[in-house]
């Protein structure tokens, strides 16, 4: 009540008046001016009419309209403007008549005002500081649908380089949200036209929220001294002296083109955050903690984005913990364990749009490992004997000093694929055993082929000895070889015992040409050396050379009939 | 090793093959490797047990049961569970501690202290033992791999009997016969405990406290009932991250994290 009384009247008393004036009065054709007024009312009680009537030549573009309160001595008052920008289409003197409008139910005349425009050749007498525009500058003219950005509304210095505060800084446009809390005014050196001067400057957080090209324009009041804290000084600075002027100033429209954020790629624990964050590492207040007990997770965000507009992730559904995220601005959460055999925090998922990359990232906060103790169950029970008396109580076991009996897996035997092939391998032995039975039986049918087998192995043992022996040039010895070597191939056809067996029988198992022809004169041969070796009869060696081959073709015959 | 032999003749892979150890010794280095592998794997595993008797000793009963639990994984031994068992029931995990002793008793029946202890917990939290059909009773006679050497040793016995005296020529004595009959009577017997042993495959226990029996294998089906850890039960048949089990009182979904069988697969 005591600020209430302390602060001054608003000035309704006083009767409205109003000015009307074109910046700067004189102009060239086709340049741009400004045709102003000012009435001392609220903009609410002002009935405006939504045109003017004005010369055929004067074009008018677009207006807009501000209200500020005047700081008078003892009072306040309301200051209207209404700015529209209007452009000469030829020489010539042009005025807005005078006209009324309705204030607060009663009439105020808003007076004349006349512009001169003049050819392009005529030089102008310097523009008024009323002809000054605000200078708006974007960081870029692409962005997303939701990505804050910061602009920066410049005003440039007056009539020597005298600095003026500018209040009441609007945005005009649709589809922009204006983020005012994080507004930073500053007087410092900027780079206005290519030359460095120092200007007032009113940064502000500016998010699109509607999508496609969008066009907006700053205005702003001029206000004197009247400086806002907190601002930011930086260089030399003149301040203007005297009261205060106050003066509606716009900037050239600006375009942004504002794209929707990809609904494909969406991570879990998108919460709208734009720009490129990180975090340090989350801290627990303690990692050893017991059911029911809570504990603090803080997360610090850091990043490029506005991190005023940061949405903290999600408090997620957990069957094990109860989570509670911290009111904002608080990145923290509360987590209460409701089990004791979780190991670990849950994680927290949360992701972010780089609009850099057009992408999102995710940045989940990870699990940290936590030990939580749950309630004990008792080691030892009470027990009652059969005549209800207590009796030796219930107890664990010891713990097992060996690990003790072991096996491969607790997966039973029973349900592993490679088992029936394991149990099934005794099929194959009884099998190689009937096998084996059945060629013993058949061989036992057919006593020759085991005959002729032995006989083919006794033959090339023969054989082997009879070269040793030709090697040798001991014709003694081969001629004994070849003789039973003869009888061993032709045994299995009588059958008989090879000793028993003399040269006529060799010759019996050779076809009539054989036995007539060489091959049968060498059997003679050998076998009559052979005979007169064993009379003991000495002989005369038989030639090798001339018998060998001889030989050897018999065997040859006899083993093929083998 | 042998130098390599060159012959004119030779061709580069007789050069390769003369230059490469014999398959003997081959064979003898990966038995070795094997062997020693082996070896690393059982120290290790000692190594994990020895860690949880100390924290055991200690009272750091989490870091006992997270030691024992590595043992038992690398090579499941019925004293490393019944020391996990301990581990988790000084912990307060109740169904934790009863899964474990009932491994331990899957491997070896006939250690006491694993029956002393299930009897003690189930005692303790006032909980039921998994109903077994006579098969089931039958199959926990014997460790359960037993059961698999002994069908088939019976039955190979038992052919063997009635088959190889034919085919070795002796006289088929009436011993064989006799001893034959045995054998195949207890091939049907054991046949009876390897299928009891397949269907307690399926029991295991709930692991959580309190945990939700669901009517529907989803994130938000309705719950049936609420069952305490170490309740015992069979699972039926699972979808996604839901087994389908029944209890003594009755049936429906539960998470896989807060149910296991003794036995996994």
């Amino acid at each position: 009540m005591q600020l209430q009384v302390a602060q001054p009247a608003v000035d309704v008393t006083t009767p409205v008046s109003a000015t009307a004036t074109f910046d700067p009065p004189v102009v060239h054709v086709g340049e741009k001016a400004f045709y102003r007024v000012n009435v001392d009312a609220t903009e609410s009680s002002i009935e405006w009419p939504d045109t003017l009537a004005a010369p055929a030549a004067l074009k008018f573009g677009a207006n807009t309209r501000g209200m500020i309160t005047q700081m008078q001595i003892n009072s306040f008052r309301p200051l209207t403007a209404f700015l529209y920008e209007v452009q000469a289409t030829a020489p010539g003197h042009f005025t807005i008549t005078n006209f009324s409008v309705t204030v607060l139910g009663g009439p105020v005349e808003i007076p004349a005002a006349s512009l001169d425009v003049v050819a392009a050749n005529i030089p102008l007498p310097p523009a008024p500081p009323d002809a000054r525009r605000l200078v708006l500058e974007i960081p870029a003219t692409n962005f997303f649908l939701g990505q804050p950005f910061r602009v920066r509304v410049l005003l440039p210095p007056g009539p020597g380089n005298e600095i003026e505060a500018l209040r009441e800084v609007q945005f005009s446009g649709d589809g922009l949200m204006i983020d005012k809390t994080a507004m930073q005014q500053a007087i410092e050196p900027v780079n206005l036209n290519g030359q460095l001067e120092t200007a007032f400057v009113c940064e502000m957080v500016v998010t699109p929220i509607a999508a496609g090209a969008l066009k907006f324009a700053a205005q702003g009041f001029t206000a004197g001294r009247e400086f806002t804290p907190p601002i930011s000084i930086r260089g030399q600075v003149n301040l203007s002296g005297g009261p205060a002027k106050y003066v509606l100033l716009v900037s050239d429209p600006a375009e942004i083109k504002v794209r929707p954020l990809p609904v494909e790629g969406e991570l879990p624990g998108f919460t709208g955050a734009i720009g490129k964050f990180f975090f340090d590492p989350p801290q627990l207040t303690t990692n050893r903690l017991h059911v029911g007990e809570p504990v603090q997770l803080r997360i610090t965000f850091h990043g490029e984005g506005e991190l005023t507009r940061l949405v903290p992730p999600a408090a997620p559904r957990s069957r094990d913990w109860q989570i509670i995220a911290d009111p904002p601005p608080a990145t923290s959460f509360t987590l209460i364990p409701l089990a004791d055999d979780v190991s670990e925090t849950p994680a927290i998922p949360f992701s972010y749009f780089d609009p850099e990359a057009a992408k999102y990232v995710d940045l989940t906060i990870p699990p940290l490992p936590v030990t939580v103790a749950g309630e004990g169950l008792p080691a030892e029970l009470p027990t009652l004997d059969d005549a209800g008396k207590t009796a030796a109580p219930l107890k664990l076991s010891n713990l097992a000093a060996t690990p003790g009996k072991t096996a491969w897996s607790l997966k039973p035997l029973q349900l592993r694929g490679w088992l029936v092939a394991v149990q099934l391998a005794p099929v194959a032995g009884f099998l190689a055993l009937w096998q084996w039975d059945r060629r013993r039986r058949y061989l036992e049918a057919h006593p020759e082929i085991m005959r002729r087998a032995r006989a083919r192995r006794a033959l090339q043992r023969e054989q082997h000895r009879l070269q040793q022996a030709a090697a040798a040039g001991d014709a003694a010895a081969f001629v004994q070889h070849a003789a039973r070597a003869m009888s061993i191939a032709v045994a299995p056809h009588f059958p008989a015992d090879p000793h028993a067996l003399v040269g006529g029988d060799v010759l019996a198992q050779l076809d009539a040409a054989a036995r007539n022809g060489p091959a049968g004169e060498t059997v003679r041969k050998v076998f009559a050396a052979a005979d007169a070796q064993f009379a003991g009869t000495p002989p005369s060696p038989p030639d090798l050379a001339v018998l060998r081959p001889g030989v050897e073709t018999v065997l040859q015959q006899l083993e093929e009939k083998l | 090793m042998s130098r390599p032999r060159f012959h004119r003749c030779c061709s580069c892979v007789q050069v390769v093959k003369a230059c490469l150890p014999a398959p003997r010794c081959l064979g003898i280095f990966l038995l070795a490797a094997l062997i020693y592998a082996a070896n690393l794997s059982q120290a290790a595993t000692n190594d994990f047990f020895a860690r949880g008797l100390e924290f055991s000793h200690a009272g750091q009963f989490p870091e006992a049961a997270a030691a024992f639990e590595k043992a038992a994984r690398a090579q499941p031994a019925a004293g490393t569970l019944l020391n996990l068992g301990l581990a988790e029931w000084q912990r307060g995990h109740a169904g934790a501690a009863i899964l474990a002793w009932e491994q331990a008793r899957w491997i070896d029946p006939f250690d006491p202290r694993t029956a002393t202890n299930l009897k003690f917990a189930r005692q303790a939290a006032q909980l039921d033992e998994p109903p077994l059909k006579w098969f089931e009773e039958v199959s926990t006679w014997l460790p359960a791999n037993a059961w698999v050497w002994l069908a088939g040793g019976a039955l190979w016995l038992a052919v063997g009997l009635l088959v190889l005296p034919g085919i070795f020529r002796r006289r088929k004595a009436g011993w064989h016969q006799w001893l034959a009959a045995l054998a195949f009577g207890f091939f049907l017997f054991s046949l009876t405990a390897n299928f009891g042993v397949v269907s307690r495959a399926q029991i295991g226990f709930v692991v959580r406290k309190n945990a939700p029996l669901q009517l529907t294998p989803t994130h938000d089906g309705e719950v049936i009932s609420t069952l305490a850890s170490g309740e015992p039960a069979r699972q039926l048949r699972t979808r996604g991250n839901y087994v389908f089990i029944h209890t003594l009182g009755a049936s429906g979904w539960m998470e896989q994290s807060e149910f296991r069988l003794v036995c996994p697969r």
